[in-house]
């Protein structure tokens, strides 16, 4: 089965799942069924900057001729990245305000998000600033991987060395789940259903970027 | 190597004290901006958490105002083709970071006492103070000497520059703030995690920019 056919199978199962197999959270009730969305929200957007990352790198180090559109993957990447980040600081601040009152906390992992957003919003400026060409690919290529070196400080450092309001990662300190079942099941489909959104938009806009540059060859 | 990198960094500071208005006015930035903002809240009783955000968002724009000079004069002057055949990259990137970071301690120098007359520091810790403006400074501009080798080579100035460095300083002025306020309000030697968070980053800021200078700095 290929990616398209999954994702049309996936995400409508996804949403089902969340509203009707999910059991409402303790303390938020209904509302609490938008972790289902900003966790793998979040998760595709730290996911997105990784990709956008191996493809700089792909682009810098790599001779082969099959790195040649690993630019354009990494642009693509990037784009992405950005759109889903602004979603999980959406979905994010209604659950802050859900949960603790307020649109926004600067806790530590809502500044992790804010940089990563920020990372993104530098990057494409500086994209859009340069012309196309072989030096654009390289500089933001090494800015790309300049800043992706710096994501695991933010996603997996700072959240663990200063006090959060977020509840504990899955991946937590005691290596234990504390989450119910149904929930739990609902939430690694909702996360495997976004991966494959992810993958699916990210072949469709790598084409889309492809034609593009073809027309502009032959508009030239 | 060795020779090379001597020589370059020699020609830094020999070029930069033959016109030295552009260091002049890094100097008078730095006093100007710390007297005025001192000015502007002469009246408050400010908490040591106001005080170090001041210190560093002074820090800040003073690296932001000074330390993209050595990269853009190259590419204005027309001598970087020059020193592209004349010096390795690696040579020329160690030898601007060198130049930048007696730049901005120089610049700490100023911005430091004044500051703590000024802003009336009471310093719990000075040693524990001072620590945290070394390893808050040197990763300051760590980060800034490679990106403005990419705004540099992108033809852009000082707006993307910002735009670009600021989420990248984030994690470091964050750690600093903390740093300078744990330094302001307790005795003794806190929070050893920022100035550890601040090494590491700085170490791996100058490990990837040693990496991926050849790609910025030369034409491939």
């Amino acid at each position: 089965m290929n990616i398209t056919k999954s994702v049309f199978i996936a995400m409508p199962a996804s949403i089902i799942l969340t509203f009707l197999y999910a059991p409402p959270a303790e303390v938020l009730g209904d509302a609490g069924r938008i972790i289902f969305y900003h966790v793998p929200l979040a998760w595709i957007s730290v996911l997105a900057f990784v990709v956008a990352g191996f493809y700089a790198a792909v682009h810098l180090f790599s001779k082969s001729p099959r790195a040649a559109d690993a630019d354009m993957k990494s642009h693509v990447s990037a784009t992405l990245g950005m759109f889903f980040a602004v979603l999980t600081t959406v979905t994010g601040s209604i659950w802050a305000k859900l949960s603790w009152g307020s649109y926004w906390n600067w806790d530590p992992r809502e500044t992790t998000i804010m940089v990563l957003l920020l990372i993104y919003i530098a990057y494409l400026s500086l994209h859009g600033t340069l012309k196309d060409g072989e030096k654009r690919g390289r500089i933001c290529a090494s800015y790309l991987l300049i800043a992706a070196a710096t994501v695991p400080f933010f996603v997996f450092i700072v959240p663990r060395l200063y006090p959060t309001l977020h509840p504990d990662p899955i991946l937590n300190r005691e290596a234990s789940v504390h989450m119910d079942f149904r929930m739990r099941i609902t939430l690694i489909c909702t996360i495997a259903s976004f991966t494959l959104l992810y993958l699916y938009l990210f072949g469709l806009r790598f084409r889309i970027a492809v034609l593009e540059k073809v027309r502009m060859g032959i508009e030239r | 190597m060795g020779g090379e990198l001597l020589r370059n960094i020699r020609k830094e500071f020999l070029i930069e004290f033959r016109n030295p208005s552009a260091v002049l006015s890094a100097f008078s930035f730095s006093g100007v901006a710390t007297i005025s903002v001192s000015l502007v809240t002469r009246a408050l009783p400010l908490q040591p958490l106001v005080q170090s955000i001041l210190l560093w968002l002074i820090i800040f724009f003073t690296a932001m105002n000074s330390l993209l000079h050595p990269f853009i004069r190259e590419e204005d002057h027309g001598t970087a083709p020059f020193l592209r055949l004349h010096s390795s990259a690696l040579s020329v990137l160690a030898s601007k970071l060198v130049f930048n970071a007696v730049l901005f301690f120089s610049l700490q120098l100023i911005i430091t006492p004044l500051a703590v007359v000024f802003f009336q520091f009471t310093l719990r810790s000075p040693f524990f103070f001072l620590v945290t403006l070394l390893c808050g400074g040197f990763a300051v501009t760590a980060t800034v000497t490679v990106l403005s080798a990419i705004v540099a080579r992108s033809g852009g100035r000082g707006p993307l520059f910002t735009i670009i460095s600021f989420p990248l300083l984030l994690p470091i002025l964050w750690m600093s703030i903390e740093s300078t306020r744990h330094s302001l309000e307790r005795g003794g030697f806190w929070d050893v995690r920022s100035l550890v968070f601040l090494l590491a980053f700085s170490g791996m800021i100058i490990a990837l920019s040693f990496l991926l200078i050849r790609f910025i700095w030369l034409d491939e």
